[in-house]
């Protein structure tokens, strides 16, 4: 195990090494951060003087032996949009998308496992079907037009929650509920098909025989083995919102991670798209990590 | 029944307690469609930052009105031309920073040279002072003489936009509390989630009526609009079109803003008139208000909005004639203009509301006119590269979608970058139009005022420098507690002061 651990580490790290190299360069390659950062009257000269103040006029691969340099010196270098450091920058902002995705993949396993379970074991019937249903239309659903829909009726027409924002645990009721929408449907179709699979299994049948109870048929026997694809794709619906979620954090006001890359990557403030790929990519390897323990925790037969 | 009861009434009350706080008593909330990512003064010149801080916290010298067109006193009290290059200005007595320091000309000298530090790269020198070189002398404690090469007979027009920092600022930083001498006083910045200012009641002018303002961040229009709706802000400066449906609380305005194709006049086919001219000819103007464009956007004869001195009342927009488009073009292709060649329209999403539907829009227009013409929408930063010289090579004719500001009150903010053959902007090149622009900007009084007039007269009509589109419009939402009416400014600042209460 801790072998195998150190050997995923390497890898991720060699990944994350490609990743900002490719990143760096390729972001060079899109436009000159001048011309976004000053207003579009500023004369050339300006432009010029700018460029050499920020070390932009030197050739690219001193740019990247700067940067490598102060990297090794855990610095990431100051933001071009606010003059701070791009890594403050990305720790004030990651803080809030990590809780967002942690309280939504939460509810989402937790509501997943528990109805698509149960519609597992009602298959074809009433609630099976409407769970399906209901879920495919989640699962479908556009964020955006959700997120907006959500703000004017429980917002503006019935006054429950604020419309956005931060700042009381009833400003987090709204975006938690868009960002739930789509995992949710789609973990609980994984959930209910894995289900029942495994409920249909011989080992399944031989509890019965031996009359084992469903529920304990159900929750410890078949979902243990129904659980390994719902962690695959519950790892990697949690990846996207660690990743950002661009546009609830954008409709709500949240501060968070994925409004901030996508800011930063527009203004070409390449300090900050590098330390935030930094950070989201350790998240998502550590994440993985856990996934790939998970599988053996609930599979005896994988070890690594 | 008993716990569901419970349940709702304690999920009530509790809302009721969380509530984002209506506004009580004299404060508002103010909800803005950008994130403040800076507050140093010097970056006022951005609209996110100009409605924060400018003539909030911190106040220039002089105050351009756009109602009147006039230049109001402000940190100066009054300002005399000594000689071409040189302007000596009187300054307010008693007139105190946040910190308590004394404003002296020391604050100018400093204001003026800290806007054009390279390294922080203000918007404000970036923008209006990047050709202009300072020196100031301080006569006494409360005037200084300020001189700039090349002289400018507008000085202290050109002073209106600059916000006067205390000499004590960090040179080569920006600032993230900035001290100032207005109205209010920066009070928090919560970066990307709030900003607060409070009244400075040791104010050097008339005390206020609002006493906290604190700004929301939400980069969703909509969401900004809804949050008037639910009484969780006062006032959003800048909604869509689209959320402007409350005729009672959602009020349009002018907001400086000239919308425009500019011209590649450099390049066949477009350096020929005729072409130029039925290329206006082919643009039904009037079909695109209401529908692409806001309702209430007013067709454009010039690039600068009529609250600028020198507007050329007399130029009429071009009206929508095909066939005179199509007779124009068949002469200039019988005396041998390719008129076949490939027109590039290069578009910027997102410039305004519907930019890619008015590009698609006008492509269609110019292909029944007969043009060869190909559209491609860009974001900013590729748009950049054809919109600010040098362009890219090699050169194709374009037609470049425009937005340009002018709520400054005078043409030199414009011509310029715009019409003069070295313009950052310019793809023209008429040596009328050089010393034109020369004599205007060189000229005070009304003779500035007539060579402006003139300089447009021969852009628009003679020339043909571009396809004017839109005077543009932004609609604000107001929340029922305030008596307050965007105007013109509103584009680039939000005076607090200017804000009242309607009687409850």
């Amino acid at each position: 195990m801790g072998s195998f651990v150190l050997k995923r580490s390497l890898y991720s790290i060699i990944s994350l090494v490609g990743l900002l190299v490719l990143v760096f360069f390729l972001s060079r390659l899109t436009g000159d951060p001048a011309a976004l950062y000053l207003p579009v009257d500023a004369p050339a000269s300006v432009r010029e003087a700018f460029r050499e103040a920020r070390g932009l006029n030197d050739p690219l691969i001193v740019q990247f032996g700067d940067f490598v340099w102060n990297l090794l010196h855990f610095d990431f270098g100051e933001s071009l949009r606010r003059q701070r450091p791009a890594f403050d920058v990305v720790l004030e902002a990651f803080p809030w998308t990590l809780c967002l995705a942690a309280i939504t993949m939460s509810l989402v396993l937790l509501g997943a496992v528990v109805l698509g379970s149960l519609a597992a074991m009602n298959v074809g019937k009433s609630f099976d079907r409407i769970s399906s249903v209901i879920s495919l239309a989640a699962a479908s659903a556009p964020d955006f037009w959700v997120a907006l829909m959500a703000i004017f009726l429980f917002a503006v027409a019935l006054g429950w929650v604020p419309t956005s924002g931060t700042g009381t645990p009833w400003h987090w009721i709204l975006p938690v509920a868009v960002l739930f929408i789509r995992p949710f449907g789609l973990i609980l179709q994984v959930v209910r098909g894995s289900m029942i699979t495994a409920l249909s299994s011989a080992y399944v049948k031989t509890a019965r025989a031996k009359g084992v109870r469903q529920r304990a048929i159900t929750f410890v026997h078949a979902l243990r083995n129904a659980m390994l694809p719902v962690i695959t794709v519950a790892g990697d619906q949690a990846a996207g919102l660690l990743n950002g979620a661009v546009v609830v954090e954008s409709v709500f006001g949240f501060p968070g991670i994925g409004k901030l890359m996508i800011d930063s990557i527009l203004q070409r403030d390449f300090a900050v798209v590098l330390a935030a790929i930094m950070i989201t990519s350790l998240a998502i390897f550590i994440m993985n990590l856990l996934i790939d323990l998970a599988y053996a925790l609930l599979d005896p037969r994988i070890r690594y | 029944m008993k716990l569901t009861t419970a349940t709702l009434l304690a999920f009530a009350s509790m809302t009721m307690l969380a509530s984002p706080a209506f506004a009580q008593d004299k404060n508002v909330t103010v909800v803005l469609t950008e994130v403040l990512e800076v507050v140093d003064p010097c970056m006022a010149a951005r609209s996110d930052v100009g409605r924060v801080v400018l003539q909030n916290v911190s106040e220039t010298l002089t105050e351009f009105d756009p109602g009147t067109s006039k230049l109001l006193p402000r940190l100066a009290t009054e300002w005399e031309q000594v000689n071409d290059t040189t302007w000596r200005f009187k300054l307010r007595p008693g007139v105190k920073f946040h910190d308590s320091s004394t404003l002296d000309p020391a604050d100018i000298e400093f204001s003026l040279k800290r806007n054009k530090t390279a390294a922080l790269g203000c918007e404000v020198g970036a923008k209006y002072f990047g050709a202009t070189e300072f020196t100031t002398k301080a006569i006494d404690d409360t005037t200084v003489e300020v001189t700039s090469n090349p002289g400018s007979p507008i000085l202290p027009l050109l002073l209106s936009i600059l916000p006067i920092q205390p000499s004590e600022d960090p040179v080569d930083k920006f600032t993230t509390t900035p001290n100032g001498t207005g109205p209010y006083k920066f009070a928090a910045w919560d970066v990307g989630q709030s900003a607060t200012l409070v009244r400075n009641d040791d104010y050097w002018g008339e005390k206020p009526v609002v006493e906290k303002a604190t700004y929301l961040f939400r980069t969703d229009a909509a969401v900004a609009a809804a949050m008037v709706l639910a009484g969780e802000a006062d006032i959003a400066p800048n909604i869509a079109v689209q959320d402007a449906t409350n005729p009672e609380t959602d009020l349009s305005y002018p907001n400086s803003e000239t919308s425009t194709l500019r011209i590649d006049a450099t390049l066949p086919p477009m350096n020929d008139r005729r072409v130029r001219e039925a290329l206006n000819l082919a643009i039904d103007r009037n079909a695109m208000i209401g529908t692409v464009f806001a309702p209430g956007v007013v067709p454009a004869t010039q690039q600068v909005p009529p609250t600028t001195i020198g507007f050329n009342k007399d130029l009429k927009p071009w009206p929508y004639d095909l066939e005179r488009a199509k007779k124009l073009l068949a002469e200039a292709k019988a005396d041998g203009v390719p008129v076949e060649t490939e027109i590039q329209m290069v578009g910027r999403i997102n410039i305004y509301p519907n930019a890619t539907e008015v590009m698609e829009g006008i492509q269609a227009m110019l292909l029944e006119a007969g043009f060869n013409a190909t559209l491609q929408m860009f974001e900013v930063g590729e748009w950049n590269r054809y919109f600010v010289k040098p362009y890219p090579e090699p050169r194709t004719p374009n037609l470049v979608q425009c937005q340009h500001d002018n709520a400054k009150g005078d043409p030199v903010f414009t011509a310029f970058v715009k019409h003069h053959t070295e313009g950052a902007h310019s793809a023209m090149s008429d040596p009328e139009t050089d010393k034109l622009i020369t004599e205007a900007t060189a000229a005070s009084g009304d003779e500035r005022t007539a060579l402006w007039e003139k300089l447009f007269a021969h852009v628009n009509d003679e020339y043909i420098a571009d396809i004017p589109l839109f005077y543009m419009v932004g609609f604000s939402r107001v929340g029922p507690r305030l008596d307050f009416k965007p105007t013109i400014a509103t584009n680039s600042e939000l005076q607090l002061s200017q804000i009242r209460f309607k009687a409850q």
